[in-house]
């Protein structure tokens, strides 16, 4: 289908116009705005590291630095360990059913990440239905603070990441061989043994896409640990707010974000290298 | 493999599977019959059902005029996005230009940088020109965000596309705008509309970027539910809640319809 004249149809010149307007919008709206940033942090009437410096003996830096890592990691791998037999259970249905399934995991995508914070606040707060349960069980001495804290913005991150994670992984499971399964069936092996020897290790791309997918858009989050978490809780991009609109230092502003910017940088590029890993930023947006 | 052992396996993945399809659907199901309570305090099951919450979103100014702002403004994205993304993609699926793999990536770079980062530098540019707080630097900002995903669907659209019926058109003497128009187009109407659904929602549901350029007067509906969570604890918050879910499930529904009819094609 992709012959000669599917890529020549239209001269270099027309498709240049065509594609003008578009560029035109993002070197202004979108390559413009990250220059300026980059710029911002170097440029104070003069040429000056002064925002570097500070950063780097900033302890509130490193303490957001560190709150963001761990925060980050354990709603990474526990989305993980929840994802995965969710996608082991999409790839087992039915074509007909897994659309069905989809839907429950791809409806709540969806929604909007403020009324899924504002829900869990609800669920989750101290007359919340999970205290009410716990309550219930327990006899009413059980009652968890479960909300404006680690725990809270934890939660909130891991609902909003899991599709994700259940998409990536989803994908590597589908793209296997049934055959390789079954073969290993018929020579003897066990369920467990069929996992661990053929379907995890030939899901792994789709699980190392899905840790890097899920740690980049955990360390930019901002809205979640705004709403959910403590006041102990802020992470990168709560601390960039703070700079911009609390104590309107632009420079250290754009500093952090120079920070945040090579950090991602490096994790959706190793992202492009696992293989696959373009086709599930596909399926993920 | 013992008995036990076995039954555990074989019930594990279902369970964990509808425990999480459970947390995952919850928290947007929860805010319908949070938004029909009477607001003295945010409870779940509400003791008496009203419409009370309702009434003071659509008499509120600030509420349902931030809704009409933001409906506005998707509006406008979506329409620009389709006007810029469409030339674009064609362009890119049938010339041979030099540093397309570039011109990609470039263009899906929206889709890879931290919301904040850029939330920040549309803040930085827009300070100086004056331009913070205005319709239009949302408009700019919005559609920059919502590229991608046009991309995204026309271009799945462009890859079903048979190439062959263009060259048919172009031998019997039709031109190359007319082709555009005549052949191509209707045959992307699914990825365009698609497209188009996808842009409305990501303006219509964008918050960081948002919060930074704008201001008291042009606040979106996201805008003033985050300062209302974060600030004033308003009970409104669970109906504004809910017709954003409504909202958004019904374009996400749209957009997984399209979807399929494309990929049935």
């Amino acid at each position: 289908m992709s012959s000669a004249s599917d890529v020549s149809f239209l001269s270099p010149r027309s498709a240049t116009l065509l594609v003008a307007p578009l560029g035109a919008l993002l070197i202004l709206f979108f390559a413009y705005p990250l220059v300026l940033t980059v710029w911002q942090s170097f440029y104070e009437g003069g040429f000056t590291l002064r925002a570097y410096a500070e950063l780097a003996t900033s302890t509130l830096f490193y303490k957001v630095l560190r709150t963001t890592f761990v925060i980050s990691l354990t709603a990474t791998l526990v989305s993980l360990f929840i994802g995965y037999p969710v996608a082991l259970h999409l790839s087992r249905q039915s074509p007909r059913r897994r659309t069905f399934y989809l839907m429950l995991v791809m409806l709540p995508f969806w929604t909007s990440i403020l009324v899924k914070s504002f829900a869990l606040t609800v669920l989750l707060g101290h007359s919340g239905i999970v205290n009410q349960a716990l309550g219930f069980i327990s006899g009413g001495t059980i009652q968890f603070p479960m909300v404006f804290n680690r725990f809270g913005a934890i939660v909130g991150m891991i609902n909003y990441l899991l599709p994700f994670m259940i998409l990536s992984v989803l994908g590597s499971l589908l793209a296997q061989d049934g055959n390789l399964a079954r073969a290993a069936e018929v020579m003897g092996a066990g369920p467990f043994r069929i996992f661990r020897q053929v379907t995890l290790p030939l899901s792994m791309p789709g699980v190392i896409a899905g840790i890097i997918i899920n740690f980049t858009l955990s360390i930019g989050m901002y809205i979640t640990p705004a709403l959910l978490g403590g006041r102990q809780d802020m992470m990168i991009a709560n601390l960039i707010d703070f700079y911009t609109r609390q104590t309107l230092d632009w420079p250290m502003a754009s500093a952090i974000s120079v920070v945040l910017l090579l950090i991602s940088g490096a994790l959706v590029t190793i992202l492009g290298r696992v293989r696959g890993g373009a086709g599930v930023m596909g399926v993920a947006s | 493999m013992t008995r036990p052992l076995r039954i555990a396996a074989v019930f594990f993945v279902p369970v964990v599977a509808w425990a999480c399809y459970l947390f995952l659907l919850l928290p947007s199901v929860i805010v319908f019959p949070i938004s029909f309570g009477t607001g003295g305090e945010f409870e779940f099951p509400p003791r008496a059902l009203s419409l009370g919450l309702y009434q003071q979103f659509f008499t509120d100014a600030a509420w349902w005029g931030a809704m009409m702002q933001s409906l506005m403004i998707a509006l406008m994205t979506a329409l620009a996005t389709t006007v810029l993304g469409l030339p674009a993609a064609y362009a890119l699926q049938r010339a041979r230009l030099s540093g397309a793999g570039l011109i990609n990536g470039f263009i899906m770079g929206p889709l890879l940088v931290p919301v904040i980062v850029l939330g920040l530098g549309l803040y930085l540019q827009f300070a100086p020109w004056n331009l913070l707080n205005r319709d239009i630097s949302l408009f700019l900002s919005h559609t920059m965000l919502a590229v991608p995903f046009m991309m995204i669907s026309v271009g799945a659209s462009l890859r079903h596309l048979d190439p062959t019926l263009e060259n048919a058109a172009l031998i019997m003497g039709a031109s190359k705008p007319a082709i555009f128009f005549k052949v191509v187009l209707p045959q992307l109407k699914a990825g365009i509309a698609a497209g188009a659904l996808f842009a409305f929602l990501i303006s219509f549901d964008e918050v960081i970027v948002a919060y930074f350029v704008t201001g008291p007067e042009t606040q979106t509906l996201p805008v003033k539910m985050y300062s209302a969570m974060r600030w004033e604890l308003s009970p409104v918050i669970a109906a504004a809640s809910t017709l954003v879910t409504v909202f958004s499930i019904l374009l996400a529904i749209g957009i997984m319809m399209l979807q399929r009819k494309e990929e049935q094609r």
